[in-house]
């Protein structure tokens, strides 16, 4: 693989991302293909979110109350739970099991639709295989990830309240009233503006991947590992710039 | 009409798939290309959709140069295309009703009782009526050639389709089928028939369906004539190729004394 190559990949990778969202603004619209997306993404990935989240809430829970007891400094888990689940913990892991899920899923389909020839024939159809098959997925990708995050919030709170209640015996009352505390436009609109970006970010990943697989199994298993490899590094980077930014933004002090 | 001026190719940096191939054809021809494995027949299909671009030479359809347009552009050149691949290459998420109908539902504003009709009528004519219904994978590869088959002549109207080993790897009994197919659709006088160009290797069923037989050898054409012309050939290879065709032939006679 040389360097020409290389930048090569990123300038598709490039075009790709802008062109995908924009394919809302000019017909055709593939409305029925953007809701069996949004179908198997979001319906789809509900019940392993709701797993997910409600044990990271209940694990997380537990490490802060057993910490915060040796300080004598219980009833401030809600505050701290509250804070990391939705601000930091909630969107980025709920955004590593969508790569996970969906976007090695985007990829391999995508990648056996092009080997299969089926790319082809749409081409030659005349229709455009980035409008026909990305569109969607990117659209439905960057709506459905925010509401699973949300569900998911809820659902890691829950299961923070199980334990702060019934393991570490603190008053369910207090846990909420904090929780209530820490809902502010600032704390709510920096957890969940993270995954429309990595929404947009996995299914762009993902799609590109699929559409330039080539060489078989063996390449179909390159761009499947490279969607979910990638997917997750460009979470967790973008991730930090993000907050990061979210802070200056929010004007919090660091 | 499709003309290649000088077209050369190569994949891999250095692996020459076609070398300076120069012919004409026109959309009402039964054309078969026929080669070994690996000939560069694929590759030249893919040339004339514009799915690939040549490394040298142009390719004119209908007089319009298509190395040079973009992929918007291709469009109106692709269209006047439709092409079957090897595998069937159908979608495999629609079932085969919606296979059919896939450039109907691109371009037209047909009710959903117009498009089942028309499904019905090609499935139909297709002899598979009664898998309207079924997934792709539940079909048999003979069938889901047919499909296939439905599919590039449904709506878009083309004047030419391009068959990519339509025949192999299935059985003789449905090959010769599918042959016959080929040969129906594209029934009626030229110019006004849609013609075909059949990429075979197996020169049995090309002589069964094609007018003009293009040979190719290391990426280059060294035969280009009719079915007379191809059994009196002198090219070693060739006679190799169309040993097939004699030995066929002679079983034939001896069963009709």
């Amino acid at each position: 693989m040389n360097i020409k190559e290389n930048i090569l990949r990123l300038q598709g990778f490039y075009i790709l991302s802008a062109k995908a969202p924009l394919g809302i603004m000019r017909r055709p619209f593939y409305m029925r293909e953007t809701i069996e997306q949004m179908d198997y993404m979001g319906t789809g990935s509900l019940f392993i979110v709701l797993l997910v989240s409600l044990f990271i809430g209940m694990a997380l829970c537990l490490q802060i109350s057993a910490e915060l007891a040796s300080l004598g400094l219980k009833m401030y888990t809600g505050k701290i739970v509250g804070i990391s689940i939705i601000r930091e913990i909630g969107p980025v892991s709920l955004a590593l099991v969508f790569a996970g899920r969906v976007g090695s899923g985007m990829a391999s389909e995508l990648g056996s639709m092009m080997l299969g020839h089926q790319v082809d024939i749409l081409r030659v159809q005349g229709v455009d295989p980035v409008k026909k098959l990305v569109t969607p997925r990117v659209i439905s990708a960057i709506l459905m990830l925010p509401m699973l995050t949300v569900i998911g919030d809820a659902v890691s709170l829950l299961g923070g309240y199980y334990i702060s209640v019934f393991v570490s015996h603190q008053s369910g009352y207090f846990y909420w009233s904090q929780i209530k505390e820490i809902m502010t436009f600032d704390n709510i609109f920096s957890g969940v503006i993270k995954p429309f970006i990595f929404g947009y970010l996995i299914s762009c990943v993902s799609c590109y991947a699929g559409l330039s697989t080539s060489g078989g199994a063996r390449g179909l298993r390159k761009s499947t590992t490279a969607a979910v490899v990638y997917s997750m590094i460009l979470i967790i980077l973008s991730d930090f710039m993000l907050t990061r930014i979210l802070l200056y933004v929010l004007g919090m002090n660091v | 009409m499709i003309e290649f001026q000088n077209v050369s190719i190569a994949f891999n940096n250095n692996h020459v798939v076609l070398n300076d191939v120069s012919f004409k054809v026109h959309f009402y021809e039964k054309l078969a290309i026929l080669g070994a494995s690996g000939g560069g027949k694929t590759t030249l299909l893919r040339l004339i959709l514009g799915l690939v671009r040549p490394d040298s030479g142009k390719i004119f359809i209908d007089g319009q140069d298509i190395t040079e347009l973009s992929e918007s552009e291709l469009r109106t050149s692709r269209m006047k295309f439709s092409i079957v691949f090897q595998e069937g290459a159908l979608f495999d998420s629609l079932n085969v009703r919606e296979n059919v109908v896939s450039c109907f539902r691109e371009y037209s504003n047909y009710s959903e009782e117009e498009i089942e009709k028309k499904a019905r009528e090609l499935l139909n004519k297709l002899g598979i009526e009664e898998a309207i219904d079924l997934m792709p994978e539940e079909l048999s590869g003979g069938m889901q050639r047919r499909v296939a088959i439905g599919r590039a002549l449904a709506g878009c109207k083309p004047k030419m389709v391009l068959y990519d080993e339509a025949t192999s790897g299935l059985d003789p009994l449905t090959a010769d089928n599918i042959c016959g197919l080929i040969r129906d659709l594209a029934e009626g006088e030229p110019p006004e028939r849609t013609g075909f160009i059949i990429v075979t290797h197996k020169v049995t069923d090309a002589v069964k369906v094609a007018e003009r037989f293009i040979y190719l050898r290391n990426g280059q054409i060294v035969f280009d004539g009719d079915i007379d012309e191809l059994r009196n050939t002198a090219d070693a290879e060739l006679r190799v190729f169309t040993g097939e065709l004699h030995i066929a032939e002679n079983i034939f006679d001896r069963r009709g004394r």
